[in-house]
């Protein structure tokens, strides 16, 4: 195996009996946009504490460029990060706080100078180099942390839930942002967040952390279409699992009864299960049709409420066995009409498009 | 609703313009700017009118003496209290709630013990016979008693602890305030504990010294019980002058005068420190 730029090796820590980090291990290519996505109290902001030197692991190692980084206090790893809460040095500067890495660096005034110029035009702020944090918004001061973070080229940057406390609209602006950023720089970024769609949206892979595990790590778009738990399938996307019973599986291709008494047969799986066997069947909302395709399997529903989303139809439809779904298809005009027109009907899904999880 | 409002009994609303806050503003008056007032006039009228009573104490070198040493015992119990307190009031700042509260209320029961109690405690341990120089003999760390009574070094250890909880309090709450998170920041950006104290702690908890230093600064400047239990004959205060003035020798005028002129340094005082922590305020600074 080639040697990886940062290396996590079966990472633990433990607080008292709580294990907060249960043996993790991930490779990180150089340049590689990674984010840790799981809920709060996942491990995922415990391992990147433990990437900075905040915290220091139970056992296990962090290695960057081969070379382990446990015995390396926290100010001589030159790692960059930028935080949840504002750390901006109120007292300073916004020039002063991105000089102050180059400053206790003891780096040249003219390279300090023309690094903050760069860095803040980097992140759009050109103008705003004399005035102090706290005349800032909160999207400002992160964009500040940004290049106060990336002054030194640092060659890790690790970012821990740098947009939580921004409202919608300005995160999805910095999130772009960061994009450009990771793009025009090339720096290898950790980033921690409990937002799929963050996740979705910035990273290059996603590993998923629950209960101090890494459930599943791959692209975004393995962990949509090829989630390989119930967990990281209702965690990444809508889902909606209907109760079903296992029949037969030949080649890979399962046969199924869901609870209506229906039989849906060329579902997919990559794991055993017996015959008779609960298990639950997992349909994104948007893999439904209102019009049968080819190979597709029907689903007798009952619509309860309807709204139009512009390039999505959301419906809140009632199986035949009482269980409410999410249905989002496509609000195509002709399919539409049709579909609306009664509240009793069937809908469609491909069965090949749809994962069956034990119950 | 805003019916209800309109009928509530008037003691309840707002007093408006200078009517409602005429009671407030005799009381005052009366026991605060009319002593004040008539020290003043005390200090030019008494014995006789005229200014010589302030010609007095700057011209002769024995009162210039006095100033001189309240003045440098301010100064050093000012500093040695900062330096004691920060330490104190930084582990306060990021205990845990629950352990810091009981601190705390050690730090203030110690303020609420009787404050001659604590002076007369202070000289059984720092006589020559006592506690501290007993024990550094026995230990054989020293094989003459040290002076630490009647000097200088009596009065700043006696002062400095009646200080402390003045400069811990208001430094406790400009350290709360900053984030722990920003010196973990200062940290990934490269400085050492050192350097993050000295560019990002020390400058953040400014206010809270200036705050604390100010009060400690003042209240040692008039300080009576201590210097005078503590100290020796040869480095009296201020306050003990004042005393000396009005109670033995009965010459209200002069220590009217001394009584001012404390007055006027302290009230500069409190303006150049308004005017240095207002002016950073008004830049977006601290």
């Amino acid at each position: 195996m080639t040697e990886s730029f940062l290396s996590i090796r079966d990472l633990r820590k433990t607080f008292g009996s709580f294990v907060a980090v249960h043996d993790v291990t991930i490779d990180i290519p150089k340049g590689e946009f990674l984010t840790f996505l799981g809920p709060s109290g996942s491990g995922k902001s415990t391992t990147l504490y433990a990437i900075a030197g905040f915290q220091h692991p139970t056992s296990g190692d962090v290695l960057l460029e081969g070379r382990s980084l446990l015995s390396v206090p926290s100010h001589k790893r030159n790692i960059g990060m930028v935080f949840q809460r504002y750390t901006l040095f109120q007292h300073l500067t916004v020039a002063e706080n991105v000089a102050f890495p180059l400053r206790v660096r003891r780096r040249p005034e003219a390279e300090v100078k023309r690094k903050v110029a760069e860095m803040l035009s980097l992140v759009r702020l050109e103008s705003f180099g004399g005035r102090y944090p706290g005349a800032l918004s909160g999207g400002q001061q992160q964009r500040v942390a940004l290049a106060r973070a990336l002054a030194y080229d640092p060659p890790i940057l690790l970012m821990d839930e740098p947009l939580s406390a921004l409202d919608k609209k300005l995160r999805e602006e910095i999130q772009a942002e960061i994009r450009r950023i990771h793009r025009e720089t090339g720096v290898t970024i950790l980033y921690v967040t409990h937002d799929q769609d963050e996740a979705l949206h910035l990273s290059d892979r996603i590993a998923l952390f629950r209960d101090g595990r890494i459930e599943q790590i791959g692209t975004g778009e393995d962990l949509y279409l090829r989630p390989g738990s119930e967990f990281v399938a209702s965690f990444i996307g809508n889902s909606n699992f209907l109760p079903a019973e296992h029949l037969e599986t030949v080649n890979g291709s399962a046969t199924i009864r869901l609870a209506d008494g229906s039989v849906v047969s060329g579902v997919r799986i990559d794991q055993n299960f017996s015959h008779g066997q609960k298990t639950r069947l997992m349909v994104r909302p948007e893999a439904f049709r209102l019009r049968p395709g080819p190979a597709t399997a029907g689903l007798a529903v009952e619509f309860i409420d309807t709204a139009f989303f512009g390039e999505r139809r959301r419906v809140i439809a009632r199986t035949a066995a009482g269980q409410e779904i999410d249905v989002r298809p496509t609000s195509d005009m002709a399919e539409a009409q049709e579909g609306i027109a009664s509240s009793r009907q069937q809908i469609f899904f491909d069965p090949a498009a749809a994962f069956l999880f034990p119950a | 609703m805003s019916g209800n409002l309109l009928h509530r009994p008037s003691i309840f609303r707002r007093p408006d313009g200078i009517g409602g806050a005429l009671p407030a503003l005799i009381l005052i008056i009366l026991f605060f700017v009319v002593p004040v007032v008539a020290l003043l006039l005390r200090s030019v009228t008494e014995p006789v009118p005229g200014l010589q009573n302030y010609a007095t104490l700057f011209g002769d070198g024995t009162y210039a003496r006095v100033f001189f040493n309240t003045f440098l015992v301010a100064t050093v119990v000012t500093a040695v209290t900062v330096i004691v307190a920060f330490p104190v009031a930084w582990m306060l700042a990021i205990m845990p709630p629950t352990l810091g509260s009981i601190v705390f209320g050690i730090i203030i029961l110690s303020m609420w013990t009787n404050l001659l109690t604590r002076t007369y405690a202070w000289m059984v341990l720092l006589q020559r016979t006592g506690v501290i120089n007993r024990t550094l003999m026995d230990i054989g760390l020293i094989s003459q008693p040290l002076p630490l009574i009647n000097n200088l070094t009596g009065v700043t250890i006696g002062m400095v602890y009646i200080m402390l909880p003045f400069m811990i309090l208001p430094l406790v709450g400009t350290l709360r305030a900053i984030d722990p998170m920003t010196l973990r920041a200062a940290a990934l950006c490269g400085a050492s504990p050192l350097e993050a104290f000295r560019r990002i702690l020390l400058p953040l908890s400014l206010p809270g010294i200036a705050a604390g230093g100010l009060m400690v600064f003042v209240m040692s400047l008039g300080y009576f019980v201590t210097p005078t239990l503590l100290g020796g004959t040869s480095n009296m205060m201020l306050a003990a002058m004042i005393a000396q003035m009005i109670q033995s020798l009965l010459n209200w005028g002069l220590g009217s005068a001394a009584a001012f002129i404390l007055l006027v340094v302290t009230m500069a005082l409190y303006a150049l420190q308004l005017r240095l922590v207002g002016a950073k305020r008004m830049t977006g600074g601290i």
